[in-house]
């Protein structure tokens, strides 16, 4: 079938499979590998996207689903060639280490910082509990974020 | 003479941007031209012979390239943990059981067109089994002489390492002290599942990439079984998105290498989270019995271990591990009678193999939770029993007969204690309430490299570009570790050029020089010396060919800041650039050193942990509120780096104590398959992690650099399990310390 949707910001259409996870249709026919498969049944949050402002895991949401909707990926982050910050708070601090999750951790805390601009240590934790990261221990991720959030995300 | 030095700074990994945008490219991520893919059934009884097995529907299926089982595969037998030449290890896996051994057993693969064919493949396979007695645990596997798993029986190995003589020693003494402890069996939890992408041409043979620790491994092996010239087998290594051991063994390269070579195309095989957890290799579960003697004047006349080790279904590393984790208990305490005794038994469990730590963070643990309780039993400090015992700098360890280096554990302890305040928190009264802390601490350690055990050489090239810039070619394996940017650092500092003008390659076997691989915490100390070398022979290169193209005696000209000058003529100056350039030109030559190390040495890395826990008495449930980590790690290369091993390697223990097993029912049947039932620690239930880093240097890694990121889990459990029982007053030892087994114990001893 086919699906408009709004893609990074630009107007995307693909015929496809109703049934196709998003996961997929990002990574095998779009092309975008920065989603990972950690898990497959949404528990580790490598896959995240923003969907509509709201972190979700793209294992678990099918390609209908995202009719009309707005669709943010970690390859959209970057505009006009500028970082976003918590990209560079991300590199600053240490925060990455395979990478495997940053992605998804990235997407996780921006989605956050897009409707809370300013979040207490509660909400960040709230926010990235479902991001399982095996390398870092988490340490210098919240610091990237706290980091981030404390410079006023969101405002120029 | 130099403006300021890079050691010891702070550096993101050399790939951070391309991870923070998504670029990065993963095995998973790759495409090649008309690639395959395959999928395999794994068995899902535990015990069983194959009677019959139909793949005839399969077959048919539109898209199938081939179905295999193992009626079209060699029956050969390997060990998936061989890696170099002339090693030897019990060799009892087929590619495609035709008895299975345990649930995620591989029965059979569907290579296909697309992942949804092959899956729908596997669906149309028809197996029907003859079970066999199953046996799940050590106990039933050498009680049951009736049922081998293999024809050998069920014990694989034995070892026994020893020190004075422990049995005249405990019978002498009154007091004697015994605990038993259980280190369950884990999963490595790379977030990257394991994956691995083989192409076959007939003229240019097998190229494999994988997510490798160690690509000359991976070849020899692969080769080997497939019979293959190792000229025909290219094995690249790609970025990994994590291994901690469950990366170091050839788990996926001989299937995909096979599958390749059967359809004569690229096959892409990639594992999902159940069976990498599963079909892998897990972290070796241990059975410990610790006995100790104590002298009236609180001083250890005798350390005596018992270890069972899971070996689970498959041999791969499990008579080599259990022995390797008995060297490492010798290097922590100086105990005049020192005894480990070993024993791996097969079981229809997922089979164990290499996890962080090799056996030490098992055996420590046992060793670590043992010295808190005979502390308490003798009403003694556990910080001064341990510092009673601890090794010193220079020390030679009596059963390897080697140098544990400048061994500064005594230094960690001392300051560790200090800066958690441990006494006044180890003393407060303990807690009555719902919520109880206690505190608790461990030591440990690990080794630099293999040296008094296997080879331990590395092989690197570093040339000089035209522009000066630099490529230092090495086989070895960026875990995520920050290795490649740790070499960049060292020949950044010997040459006195920026970071960013050193390129570090990766293991490629058809162009890389020889190293043995990413294994027992060998690449800081041996690699990481190698690269130091390297770049100080091409220093000393440019010198000599500054000199002839200068015309001036060697002695005349000098490096600073990354260029040539020549005593005496401040108006002469010579860039690497152009020394390498017309070195080609003028002088027929390559600014280049080709440089082989080996490693003649193994100091311990050592650590002591403190944690502070808190115990819900009604729930069961353990909140880690405060942790220390103090190492001793020679010299700090890269600080971020150094912190983040410390801090994961934190977040790994804590589960490894409260949360994490990969546990099986009676029938072998695991209970967890994924992260919804294999819980790791998460971002809120992580505590923030100080750490402290002694610099003593003094040992032959790089600046004076040891090891980090396997020493640092090892502390981790111990520290842990004495903060809950000191907590709680109790004396608990099976790992995991789940709520269940938390309030058993309180209900035991009748507290409310």
């Amino acid at each position: 079938m086919i699906i408009q949707f709004v893609l990074n910001e630009k107007p995307c259409q693909v015929d496809i499979s109703p049934n196709t996870r998003l996961l997929d249709l990002l990574r095998e026919h779009l092309h975008l590998t920065g989603a990972k498969e950690g898990c497959g049944i949404g528990e580790c949050g490598a896959c995240t996207v923003i969907m509509d402002g709201n972190a979700v895991n793209s294992c678990l949401v099918r390609a209908t689903q995202i009719q009309g909707k707005k669709i943010i990926t970690i390859e959209g982050l970057r505009q006009n060639g500028e970082y976003d910050r918590l990209q560079e708070k991300f590199v600053e601090h240490g925060a990455v280490q395979c990478g495997f999750c940053t992605p998804g951790m990235i997407l996780s805390a921006k989605a956050l910082l897009m409707h809370t601009p300013h979040p207490t240590l509660e909400e960040i934790h709230r926010a990235m509990e479902g991001n399982l990261c095996r390398c870092t221990g988490y340490n210098k991720i919240l610091a990237a974020v706290q980091d981030a959030a404390g410079h006023g995300e969101g405002e120029t | 003479m130099k403006q300021s030095s890079c050691i010891g700074g702070e550096y993101p990994v050399h790939d951070a941007w391309q991870k923070v945008t998504g670029q990065q490219v993963y095995t998973g991520d790759m495409q090649r031209p008309h690639m395959l893919y395959a999928k395999i059934l794994f068995s899902d009884v535990a015990h069983a012979d194959i009677a019959t097995i139909d793949t005839s529907q399969a077959e048919q299926l539109e898209g199938v390239a081939g179905v295999f089982t193992h009626h079209n595969t060699p029956d050969t037998l390997f060990n998936n943990y061989i890696s170099y030449v002339g090693q030897s290890a019990p060799e009892d896996e087929r590619l495609f059981a035709d008895r299975v051994r345990f649930v995620g057993d591989r029965v059979a693969v569907v290579v296909a067109k697309t992942p949804e064919i092959a899956r729908q493949a596997l669906r149309l396979i028809d197996v029907t089994y003859t079970p066999l007695p199953c046996l799940p645990t050590m106990e039933q596997a050498m009680a049951d002489k009736a049922v081998s798993i293999h024809p050998e029986g069920n014990l694989l190995s034995q070892a026994e390492l020893a020190v004075g003589d422990c049995d005249s020693a405990i019978k002498e003494r009154a007091n004697i002290l015994e605990t038993t402890s259980y280190i369950p069996r884990i999963h490595h939890g790379a977030m990257e599942p394991h994956v691995c992408l083989a192409e076959y041409h007939p003229s240019e043979g097998l190229c494999i990439w994988t997510p490798c620790q160690g690509a000359f491994g991976v070849r020899n092996m692969v080769a080997r079984y497939l019979k293959m010239p190792y000229c025909d087998v290219r094995v690249i290594k790609t970025v990994t998105g994590g291994s901690f051991g469950g990366k170091q063994q050839s788990m996926l390269e001989p299937i995909a290498a096979f599958l390749a070579k059967a359809v004569k195309g690229s096959v892409m095989l990639q594992y999902d989270r159940e069976a990498s957890m599963l079909s892998t290799a897990v972290g070796t579960a241990f059975q410990f019995h610790v006995r100790s003697a104590l002298s009236a004047e609180g001083r250890l006349d005798a350390l005596d271990i018992e270890a069972l080790a899971d070996a689970g279904a498959y041999a791969t590393n499990s008579v080599a591990l259990p022995f390797s984790a008995g060297k490492k208990a010798m290097r922590l305490y100086r105990i005049p009678n020192l005894r480990y005794r070993s024993k791996s038994i097969y079981t229809n469990a997922p089979a164990g193999g290499g996890l962080r730590g090799w056996g030490g963070p098992q055996v420590i643990t046992a060793m670590e939770i043992h010295m808190d309780q005979v502390a308490k039993r003798n009403n003694m400090c556990p910080v001064r029993l341990r510092m009673e015992h601890l090794v010193t700098p220079g020390e030679v360890e009596h059963y390897s007969k080697i140098s544990l280096g400048n061994a500064r554990i005594r230094e960690c302890l001392t300051e560790g204690v200090e800066l958690f305040k441990w006494y006044r928190r180890w003393e407060r009264p303990a807690d009555t309430g719902r919520f109880r802390r206690g505190v608790g601490l461990a030591c440990g350690g690990h080794m630099n490299g293999y040296f008094n055990g296997v080879h331990d050489v590395s092989n690197m090239h570093l040339k000089v570009n035209e522009d000066g810039t630099l490529i230092l070619n090495t086989a070895i394996h960026d875990q995520g570790c920050g290795t490649l940017i740790s070499l960049a650092l060292i020949v950044a500092e010997v040459l006195e050029v920026p970071v960013p003008s050193v390129r570090v390659l990766e293991a490629d076997t058809h162009t890389s020089p020889y190293d043995m691989g990413t294994y027992s915490s060998r690449v800081t100390y041996v690699c990481g010396r190698c690269a130091y070398e390297a770049a100080h022979r091409v220093r000393d290169l440019l010198l000599e060919q500054a000199a002839v193209l200068l015309q001036k005696p060697k002695a005349y000209v000098y490096i600073q800041e990354g260029a040539v000058f020549v005593k005496g003529s401040s108006d002469i100056r010579m860039s690497y650039g152009e020394i390498a350039a017309l070195a080609q030109t003028k002088l027929g030559q390559e600014t280049a050193v080709l440089h082989g190390y080996s490693n003649s040495s193994n100091p311990g890395s050592y650590g002591c942990h403190f944690a502070e826990a808190e115990v819900d008495v009604y729930t069961g449930l353990v909140r880690i509120t405060d942790y220390l980590a103090v190492h001793d790690v020679g010299r700090v290369l890269n600080r971020t780096m150094v912190e983040g091993q410390i801090q994961g390697a934190v977040q790994m223990g804590i589960g490894y104590t409260l949360t994490e097993e990969v546990a099986l029912d009676h029938n072998a049947v695991p209970n967890a398959r994924n992260f919804d039932k294999y819980t790791v620690i998460n971002l809120p239930d992580m505590p923030q992690v100080r750490t402290k880093l002694l610099e003593y240097g003094g040992d032959d890694g790089p600046f004076g650099a040891k090891s980090i990121g396997e020493a640092a889990l090892v502390p981790v459990m111990g520290a842990v399990v004495n903060a809950v029982n000191h907590a709680l007053g109790t004396e608990l030892s099976v790992l995991p310390l789940t709520p269940k087994k938390i309030v058993q114990a309180l209900w035991k001893g009748k507290l409310p």
